[in-house]
């Protein structure tokens, strides 16, 4: 029997597996119908409609403007929405703010800044990683392939972020001073930050 | 009881039967790649209840016509709780097209219950036979939405019978093959607070199976972390509810569709 394949497994791959280097633009990307997070599809989201998720909760600042706050030591976040197909987040950045290399497991997702720019790291194996700026008003979503690093660059940056499947457990990666890479399953409860190389 | 095309069942809200839903020919196009189809009697109706003369006339049709419907259809036997006749049993699981007996969960819903079924089960196991724990029919509930005994019944009920097989009935029944409809209510997800509570280990049984009906990526993933992939099938709650993708991969899906199946039905796969 075949399935269609679920919507977190089917995504647009993108050049060079750089989503954030073909970014959408926030104001064009959100949904002019959207009319809150209580009336989302009861089913998984697919990449791009996590992008416009994001997109749209990205152009209603009255949904996470309350919460906007910064930490240098622990990265400022804030749940917006969660249930059982997809969750939101607010995430508030300082340039010292560093999730370290991680994955998302199954799910798929959607960044959108929408204060300040971001940088977002690709880990290449056998050359340097890539670093690509987002800066406010971009977009980008990503499926549950991608593995990344997502620092801050301004200060005072804001960027929501939609998952789907909700985020539950993730991959958390620690590249030694040899070179070896080792990955650490965490909880979504667990703050991303850089592994120590003693792990 | 089918009136006009409601169903009329005892402790549930009435359900329109949608007529099309019972055409064989459309039946085998919707889940294309589905090779076999094993139809379940409805347990919850508590025809295995009624008294047995009138049982027997309701049972009777229900295997005639699942011999009449052929290929790619096949079905679970049922017999009467009241009276039950082992060797008419024996006779049906004769028939090719009956794949093994359903009991209600209701029937097998504590050790003391399973005891008693034991001589009916016994002769599955002798014939080679596995057997369906399907829900029986609902308590009801008074104001209580439509999916109610979906959602709490039906699961109350599985997970009861699945208890209780795993206190008294491998001791009892040492080779039958059995499969719980509905992951047996997610009973397995519960094996923690079995072993915290003194009736650990929790040892998963290679002859217990469970089926994904209704169940999605959540409810099969923990399924799977508590059992294994091997004791999961696919099921599903046609006409009431589409066959759910179980979201585990292809290999998955494999096991959960194919291989599984064919070890619940007839045994070992050499």
């Amino acid at each position: 029997m075949t399935l269609t394949a679920s919507p977190a497994t089917s995504w647009d791959p993108v050049p060079g597996g750089v989503p954030a280097r073909a970014p959408a633009v926030v104001a064009a990307y959100s949904d002019a119908g959207f009319t809150g997070l209580d009336r989302l599809p009861q089913r998984t989201l697919a990449t791009d409609e996590l992008r416009v998720l994001a997109a749209s909760v990205a152009a209603r600042p009255e949904l996470w403007e309350c919460h906007v706050a910064y930490d240098e030591e622990t990265r400022h976040y804030v749940s917006l929405h969660r249930d059982a197909h997809v969750d939101v987040w607010l995430l508030c950045w300082t340039p010292g703010n560093d999730t370290g290399w991680h994955d998302h497991d199954i799910s798929a997702g959607a960044v959108a800044v929408v204060r300040g720019t971001l940088i977002e790291h690709n880990l290449a194996v056998g050359a340097a990683s890539l670093a690509t700026d987002v800066a406010a008003g971009q977009v980008f979503g990503f499926g549950p392939d991608h593995i990344h690093r997502l620092t801050g660059k301004d200060p005072c940056s804001v960027s929501i972020h939609a998952y789907s499947p909700p985020l539950w457990r993730m991959g958390q990666y620690a590249v030694g001073s040899t070179g070896v890479l080792r990955r650490l399953s965490v909880s979504y409860a667990d703050e991303l930050r850089p592994l120590d190389d003693a792990l | 009881m089918v009136r006009d095309w409601v169903l009329h069942t005892v402790g549930e809200a009435p359900y329109a039967v949608e007529p099309r839903d019972h055409d064989p020919v459309r039946r085998t196009s919707i889940d294309l790649g589905v090779g076999t189809i094993l139809l379940a009697p409805s347990a919850p109706l508590g025809i295995e209840c009624l008294p047995p003369a009138e049982a027997l006339v309701l049972l009777d049709a229900w295997h005639e016509g699942i011999r009449e419907l052929g290929a790619p259809f096949s079905g679970w036997a049922a017999i009467s709780s009241i009276d039950p006749d082992l060797d008419g049993l024996a006779d049906l699981l004769d028939d090719p097209a009956l794949v093994g007996l359903q009991v209600p969960a209701t029937l097998v819903g504590d050790p003391a219950a399973l005891e008693l079924a034991t001589p009916v089960l016994r002769r599955c196991e002798q014939l080679d036979r596995p057997v369906l724990v399907h829900p029986g029919p609902a308590r009801g509930a008074s104001g209580s939405p439509l999916w109610w005994p979906a959602v709490v019944d039906y699961v109350a009920q599985l997970q009861a019978a699945w208890w209780a097989w795993f206190a008294v009935g491998r001791t009892l029944l040492p080779r039958l093959r059995i499969c719980f409809a509905a992951g047996a209510g997610l009973a397995p997800v519960h094996h923690e607070r079995l072993q915290q509570r003194g009736g650990g280990p929790f040892v998963v049984d290679p002859g217990v199976y469970v089926d994904t009906s209704s169940y999605g990526r959540q409810g099969v993933d923990a399924l799977v972390r508590a059992l294994g992939i091997d004791g999961v099938v696919l099921g599903s709650d046609r006409p009431y509810a589409a066959l759910t993708d179980p979201g585990q991969g292809a290999a998955a899906w494999r096991q959960i569709s194919r291989n599984n199946p064919v070890r619940l039905l007839q045994g070992e796969v050499t």
